[in-house]
């Protein structure tokens, strides 16, 4: 098997952002890594996986980012490097872990990698976490291309441990998910031994106990730690400006919006008017070298994304220093330049530039646009998200949803994070009616099933995914029985994690490396807690609508577990459970009685319309074999046969 | 440090597809084939929704100079693969310019909303008409159905490639695509590939 | 008759709160269910046409082609509808078992069935005081499903899905509403080409009006346990109660709180004793024991007298002041009604937007209007 411990030092390779960010830690000597699956992080922690099967490192796939980070800086604490990885979400949930851990500071290198998502394409949010650097006070790195990937993080740990606090690393999808160019270091030989150094004094920071107490004792070390952090910024070679001497623009860029910028002059044609200062340390800006620079022009454009993060520290800046370097004008997505959301890109950038250069940039002659604009009308049907051939989740919610309609009580579901927070959308009916964060769509249900007392009498149902239960429900089904809301929570467990890559979790029986592991009954846990726990089969389509029918009259806390696996999990790929046929002398198609509901509303991939033949038809490479049209089918049209 | 300049610095391809068709693979095997050459390759990827039916898209950056971003600029390409011809076309939306040069694959992948009869598939001979007068240049080739001719139909983007190569707009050459196939794949594998890039080349006429 | 679809269904029934929960749109297709009395629509149907709507009793209802179709001739508002005799009767000795009235309904299906006249009836059984459609082929099984029930039911559901299983030459036993989607349906309105009539035996029964199922459920859940519940009974005044039966004996709740529990859809229906059927049966008032049977078509003719011979069931001539104070009772009805529906624009209307729920010949109805109330 492959891995990124392939490779000579000094060898080019071509590798992934998330594989570079890999192998620098691996160069850096880690030895414990733990995350929670997020795109577009996952892969740090899968090719780390893979690694640990040459290497003796530690790879865990954590309950939860918090639990993921106290993971890691366990291993830290005991003078081990280690790394949390998650996506800019998983900051948020690890937030107050990250808080105290940087007043208590760490021992052996630690460093925190967030990638993020800017434009959502992933996400159903384009938050940031680099704010969370600042009001934690710890240093922010950001890479602009894969050799930095690797290099600064593995730079990364040694000033972690130079400070003695955590380090983070800020990536963006364009990066992790990007191959690119990488040089290759050498990997180490020792085999560091973990032993935690607590019987020293409260006041010991190398060998007392690790806490963030006294805590304006310890808040000035995080405060020295910070400033020890800023003078090797002025002297970091992932700072530098490159530009002409005096130009008429500075660009002030950080990650994967470098490459753009660079890309904007060169598109434009001004790499004489303007000038490019590259930062790949964020927070805090080293002020002598942004002073250098800032000075040479009296335009700054700051290009970066999502939020001003950096732009509002060099207006900030600059005010402080304005006596030596003059008053700016400054450019970025405060004053419009850049938009305020979605993700950046190089046009982008060159409209911005093209703006304050008093320029244009049209990119595609208008007449070409409007005929590639006409063809894709004309020849390029759109491509809707749905739910895979076979997915336990079209089942589950064609049930839930036919249910709450009968029962017509305006009932709705609370969503969550996964593959059915697309059950927002037609593939799941409609049927999710908000959607927040990882074990929101409980925490709400447990709100609105304490409203009864106000006249509220619609059924209140809640959904997860198996991975999101133990990630974050739990504490909200808890919640909910003790206060004894009305609701129902229906756990998809489709034996993974699924959205994300189908990874692990503890409610299986491997871990993220693949070895045997205890995995944790759901009914039994929710049992234990004192809720009535049902269980069905979600291709079992009347018998689970019939179960919801019955747990939304009932009253308290009930939870209905639908049990069936993933079509993408291993033990489902190329194996079908039924072969699945279609009788078209039979099928109703168009007409009253049918109207073409397999096609038209359950929209199944493996289901098609043939137009002419005035049918619906199965294609045969699409379906998995499932057999829960035939259950559907109004004229019996489709019929299935178990497969041996 | 690469053996040879490019008619175009950056060089801009795109390779695009739908979930599952090896739109990745194609890229990366591209990418490695010219990463062992000295370029400097940028590939950007868009894959997020790719298992569940949506459009999969390579930004694939070859450089002798320098190291480039992920994101190939509006109407910027110079050279479209595609898996699924109607994704040529919405590609060529945001990154077609008259001298764009396609090769695709004829063999359509139904969206859901075609196959649940919303939205009509367009015929081919449509789809090559406005190819022709979007493009300087287009190859339409029955990948998949050689692809399965010669054991699988995921040998399809391996038969693109193989066009690509005989294209030339690019050096990729056969011994070029031997040495890296020696390195990534099984060795059982290697034989049944480098028949499918071969056939690919000698479909471009 | 006009023919609509679902959409105009939803808009015109169930919007407009005329939905009685007869079923006939249920099973049909798998666009509408009924669950606990409401009939709700799971997913849009794109169709403009429909069985569902054309079916449906209470819209677009045209007594006058009901009538063509039955009794070959046109409408004209007689109290009781057409009939061929009014006698009283009640189960023969053949039929065994304590029925709640006479029994003879129980008597005609179960004979029906014995002598294979029928394949399946259509009934209506109860789970406590859940109203449960079934389809019954076993003689024996057609006692259970004897007795009142006051809560409307989706009966036809059962029709539908027995039908879509391949069952011909049934027989069903329904209200009025129920009745009048039957006899719509016998009439082909889509004129499908492939329409064969499944039913070879219709059976009416009296009734004033029904009661909604979730708000009947909810008053007595809030008075009583309802797990416990084996039937329901309205004396006939001056009792002015409804009892309901359970395993520990009786409840008694006073009916003018119970009539507000009766669908606004009821008061526009014009039918008292089951006009478009073979046989229609009903309470004898004033004789427990006994019904009051209406003979309207030869088919039903046939059965009684058949029954009659064979000991299944037992009839005697019907007083004339008894038919007399029925027909009073039924043109009160529909005279209530027509009132209603007029008001309320669901009759007849010539211009504007909606459909008519019911279509009268004007003669008819002015007739009716003008006739001096009792």
């Amino acid at each position: 098997m492959q891995t990124i411990c392939d490779g000579r030092s000094g060898e080019i390779q071509l590798m992934q952002g998330n594989q570079a960010f890999a192998r620098g830690a691996l160069e850096a000597g880690l030895s414990v890594v733990a995350g929670y699956p997020g795109t577009p992080s996952s892969e740090i922690v899968e090719n780390l996986a893979k690694a640990s099967t040459v290497r003796d490192i530690y790879v865990e796939w954590s309950v939860n980012e918090k639990v993921a980070m106290e993971v890691a800086a366990a291993a830290s604490f005991a003078g081990l490097r280690s790394a949390a990885v998650m996506k800019q979400v998983g900051v948020n949930v690890a937030s107050d872990f990250m808080l105290h851990l940087s007043e208590s500071g760490v021992r052996g290198g630690m460093i925190l990698i967030s990638c993020e998502d800017p434009g959502a394409l992933s996400s159903g949010n384009e938050g940031e976490s680099r704010p969370f650097a600042k009001m934690f006070e710890v240093p922010l790195l950001e890479p602009c291309d894969m050799q930095e990937a690797k290099d600064m993080t593995q730079w990364a740990f040694e000033l972690s441990e130079e400070i003695g606090n955590l380090v983070m690393i800020r990536s963006v999808t364009r990066l992790s998910h990007a191959s690119g160019n990488v040089k290759l270091g050498s990997l180490p030989e020792a085999a560091p031994k973990a032993r935690f150094k607590h019987w020293g004094t409260l006041m010991d920071a190398d060998e007392g106990p690790v806490t963030p107490v006294p805590v304006h004792y310890r808040h000035t070390l995080m405060q020295e730690k910070l400033k020890k952090a800023v003078s090797r910024f002025e002297e970091s070679p992932f700072n530098f400006y490159e530009g002409p001497e005096n130009p008429e623009v500075i660009i002030v860029t950080s990650s994967a919006c470098t490459l753009y910028s660079r890309e904007a002059i060169r598109l434009l044609d001004v790499k004489d008017r303007v000038g490019l200062v590259k930062l790949g340390t964020t927070w805090p800006l080293p002020p002598r070298f942004m002073e250098k620079y800032l000075s040479k022009a009296d335009i700054i454009f700051t290009v970066e994304e999502v939020l001003p993060f950096i732009e509002d520290s060099v207006k900030i800046l600059a005010a402080d220093i304005s006596d030596r370097i003059g008053i700016k004008r400054f450019h970025g997505r405060g004053d419009g330049t850049l938009p305020t959301i979605n993700e950046l890109n190089p046009d982008l950038v060159a409209e911005g530039l093209a703006k304050i250069l008093g320029m244009e940039y049209r990119p595609v002659a208008p007449a070409y646009a409007e005929l590639v604009d006409e063809a894709v009308g004309a020849a390029s049907p759109p491509r809707d998200l749905a739910f895979c051939a076979g997915c336990p989740h079209r089942a589950s919610f064609w049930s839930i949803h036919n249910a709450l309609e009968m029962d017509g009580r305006e009932g709705f579901v609370c969503g969550d994070i996964g593959c059915y927070t697309l059950a927002v959308l037609p593939t799941g009916f409609s049927t999710l009616r908000t959607i927040h964060a990882m074990g929101s769509g409980t925490g709400i249900g447990s709100g609105f099933g304490k409203l009864g007392r106000f006249g509220m009498d619609q059924p209140v149902l809640s959904v997860c995914g198996d991975s999101t239960f133990f990630h974050a429900v739990m504490p909200a089904l808890v919640n909910a029985i003790h206060n004894r809301a009305e609701m129902t929570l229906v756990v998809l467990d489709n034996s993974g994690t699924a959205m994300t890559g189908f990874q692990p979790h503890p409610g299986l029986t491997a871990d993220a490396v693949g070895n045997e592991a205890p995995a944790l009954d759901i009914a039994g846990i929710v049992r234990a807690m004192g809720a009535h726990v049902a269980e069905s089969d979600p291709f079992q389509v009347e018998e689970t609508r019939d179960k919801v029918l019955e747990l939304i009259q009932k009253g308290g806390v009930n939870v209905l577990i639908l049990k069936q696996s993933c079509a993408l999990s291993p033990e489902k790929k190329g194996k079908k459970l039924f072969q699945v046929d279609l009788d078209r002398s039979v099928c109703l198609g168009e007409n009253c009685g049918c109207n073409n509901l397999c096609t038209r509303v359950f929209k199944c991939p493996g289901l098609q319309w043939d137009a002419e033949a005035k049918s619906a038809r199965i294609d045969e490479v699409i379906c998995s074999g499932c057999g829960v049209c035939a259950s559907i089918c109004p004229s019996g049209a489709i019929t299935k046969k178990e497969v041996a | 440090m690469a053996t040879q300049a490019l008619a175009m610095d950056p060089y801009n391809l795109i390779i695009t597809g739908v979930g599952g068709q090896g739109n990745v693979l194609a890229s990366k095997l591209i990418g490695n084939m010219l990463v062992d050459q000295g370029y400097y390759i940028t590939i950007g990827e868009t894959f997020g929704a790719s298992q569940r039916g949506g459009s999969v898209m390579s930004h694939l950056r070859v450089s002798a100079e320098s190291i480039q971003g992920p994101q190939i600029p509006r109407g910027k390409a110079h050279m479209v693969v595609a898996l699924e011809p109607t994704e040529a076309l919405r590609v060529l939306k945001e990154y077609g310019n008259p001298g764009v040069k396609v090769i695709t694959n004829t063999r359509p992948v139904y969206s859901l909303a075609v196959v649940c009869g919303d939205s009509p598939y367009p015929a081919m001979d449509v789809l090559k008409g406005w190819m022709d007068k979007l493009t300087a240049g287009a190859w339409f080739i029955d990948a998949t159905d050689e692809a399965m001719k010669l054991g699988t139909a995921i040998l399809g983007n391996v038969l693109l490639v193989g066009a690509l190569s005989a294209v030339g707009d690019l050096p990729l050459e056969r011994d070029r695509f031997q040495e890296v196939m020696a390195r990534t794949m099984p060795p059982a594998k290697v034989e049944m590939n480098i028949e499918a890039f071969e056939k690919g080349q000698s479909m471009i006429v | 008759m006009p023919i609509f679809g679902p959409n105009e269904l939803i808009n015109d029934v169930i919007k407009r709160d005329l939905c009685i929960g007869c079923g006939m749109c249920v099973d049909i297709c798998p666009y509408f269910e009924n669950y606990k009395g409401k009939t709700s629509m799971l997913f849009p149907c794109t169709l403009t046409q429909g069985r569902c709507n054309a079916h449906c009793p209470k819209t677009e209802v045209d007594l006058d082609a009901l009538a063509r179709f039955c009794w070959k001739q046109p409408y004209d508002g007689a109290p009781l509808g057409h009939f061929e005799r009014i006698l009283a009767a009640r189960a023969g000795e053949k039929i065994s078992g304590k029925f709640q009235g006479g029994g003879s309904v129980s008597a005609l299906i179960s004979y029906a069935l014995t002598q294979k006249i029928v394949d399946g009836a259509v009934l209506t059984d109860a789970e406590g005081i859940e109203p449960v459609p079934r389809l019954i082929t076993a003689p024996e099984q057609v006692p259970q499903c004897a007795g009142s029930k006051f809560i409307a039911a989706p009966t036809l559901s059962a029709m539908n899905r027995a039908v879509r299983d391949g069952a011909r030459r049934l027989a069903v036993v329904g209200t009025p509403c129920q009745m009048t989607a039957v006899a719509q349906m016998r009439m082909n309105p889509l004129n499908r080409e492939d329409f064969e009539d499944p039913v070879a035996l219709t059976i009416g029964l009296f009734c004033n009006w029904a009661l909604n199922h979730r708000k009947l459920v909810g008053y007595l859940s809030e008075r009583m346990d309802t797990s416990s519940i084996t039937g329901m009974d309205i004396p006939p005044p001056p009792a002015e109660v409804l009892v309901v039966k359970t395993t520990q004996g009786e409840e008694r709740f006073p009916l003018d709180e119970i009539r507000k529990l009766i669908p606004q859809t009821c008061f526009l229906c014009p039918d008292m004793t089951t006009e478009w059927c073979d046989v229609s049966v009903g309470m004898y008032e004033g004789r427990s024991g006994w019904n009051t049977l209406l003979v309207r078509t030869p088919a039903g003719a046939d059965l009684v007298d058949q029954a009659v011979a064979d000991g299944w069931l037992q009839v005697e001539a019907f007083p004339e002041g008894n038919e007399k104070a029925l027909s009073g009772a039924a043109l009160a009805k529909k005279e209530r009604s027509f009132r209603n529906a007029e008001r309320q624009g669901l009759l007849n209307p010539e211009t504007g937007d909606g459909r008519p729920s019911l279509r009268v010949p004007q003669t008819v109805l002015q007739r009716i209007l003008d006739a001096p109330s009792r």
